[in-house]
């Protein structure tokens, strides 16, 4: 366990690595965004150009967090995600650096990210060039993954859309499971676990952990879509899709209670719809 | 004349069938949201099932409205 020393140590260290990657957002708005949008191509090309920028700066910025002794990461079955593409990858999300981590990994990464990053000022630059998926909800989302899968690429969803509760797993939200009907792409399931916990949801950014983070992070086989010939409504495979996924994941990351629904929508302040109501299918 | 009751086994059986659910779990207080984890893809499937059913075309206004089974019933009603 960290003495004084070494715990002063780790919020220095983590106190330099949160500004280090606001730095990061803000230079990549200054210089590299103008430079990029300059560069020839199309808007597809820009984008790939943009997401491999940001895989070397993360992959940067995760050397750093080994090299001040904040973090390490192992990885179980990295060659599925490095394969030929397309990948439709769905992972779990115990920690604020999730989607570092997994793109420190992938040379080109499409993600569907919480609306409100394009208003935050550190990383609204970075989500536009990558074109990021915002999480708007529902039909135009599902569609909007479909188009990345069908262009080839790597696609990354956190089905539980937001961080996990700490020490469980949240309740999934089905858009990924729609986005494999509708391609035919399989999931690919990818766990996170953080050891210790840590970054999590409702955590200030002081309660650094006593050791150095582990992230360990083991791809799965893929989980593929219902052939044509299957007797099975859409609402029905996604919901069965889902629940696999959820296995994989519940005994992966051995959570002591898996939560099967959804909370009600009150209890949920990041939806766009009126809580209570149906969701409005977007036209 | 459609009765309510008759409704309310139309929906019933559409939920059951457009969604895997059982029968048993679905009466007219049923919240679609927050008991039966309906998202809004699931909506769009069952506005659609519902029109097939009726005839009926429904807005985004009218899906916005329905809370409960029950009032998915009453809406059906209301316009047949």
């Amino acid at each position: 366990m960290d003495g004084p020393i070494e715990r002063r140590w780790r919020i220095v260290a983590t106190g330099s690595a949160f500004a280090l990657f606001g730095i990061g957002g803000l230079a990549f708005a200054v210089f590299a965004a103008p430079i990029l949008r300059r560069l020839s191509g199309t808007p597809l090309d820009r984008e790939r150009r943009a997401q491999r920028l940001i895989h070397r700066w993360f992959r940067a910025f995760m050397a750093y967090m080994r090299f001040v002794g904040l973090s390490e990461i192992r990885v179980r079955g990295v060659d599925r995600l490095l394969a030929p593409g397309p990948h439709l990858i769905v992972a779990n999300h115990p920690t604020l650096l999730d989607v570092v981590v997994i793109g420190s990994l992938i040379p080109q990464l499409d993600c569907v990210v919480k609306r409100e990053a394009w208003s935050n000022p550190f990383m609204r630059s970075v989500v536009a060039a990558a074109g990021y998926i915002p999480n708007d909800s529902g039909d135009r989302l599902v569609d909007r993954c479909v188009e990345r899968i069908e262009q080839g690429g790597s696609l990354l969803i956190f089905p539980e859309g937001t961080r996990s509760p700490e020490g469980e797993l949240g309740p999934f939200q089905r858009g990924a499971a729609h986005t494999a009907l509708r391609s035919g792409q399989p999931l690919l399931p990818v766990s996170i676990r953080c050891d210790p916990p840590t970054l999590m949801r409702g955590q200030k950014w002081t309660d650094v952990p006593p050791r150095r983070m582990r992230f360990s992070i083991e791809v799965g086989d893929p989980i593929a879509p219902p052939t044509a010939s299957a007797d099975e409504t859409r609402g029905v495979a996604a919901r069965r899709m889902t629940a696999e996924l959820r296995d994989f994941f519940a005994k992966r990351l051995q959570y002591p209670a898996v939560r099967a629904r959804r909370q009600p929508a009150a209890a949920k302040p990041d939806r766009h719809e009126r809580p209570g109501c149906i969701p409005r299918p977007k036209s | 004349m459609h009765s309510k009751a008759e409704i309310l086994k139309w929906v019933i059986e559409i939920l059951a069938n457009e969604f895997g659910m059982d029968t048993a779990q679905l009466r007219p207080e049923t919240r679609l949201e927050a008991d039966l984890d309906l998202d809004s893809i699931d909506a769009i499937d069952m506005a659609v099932r519902i029109e097939e059913k009726t005839r009926l075309a429904f807005s985004g206004e009218d899906l916005d409205s329905i809370q409960t089974i029950q009032d998915a019933v009453d809406l059906i009603h209301a316009r047949l």
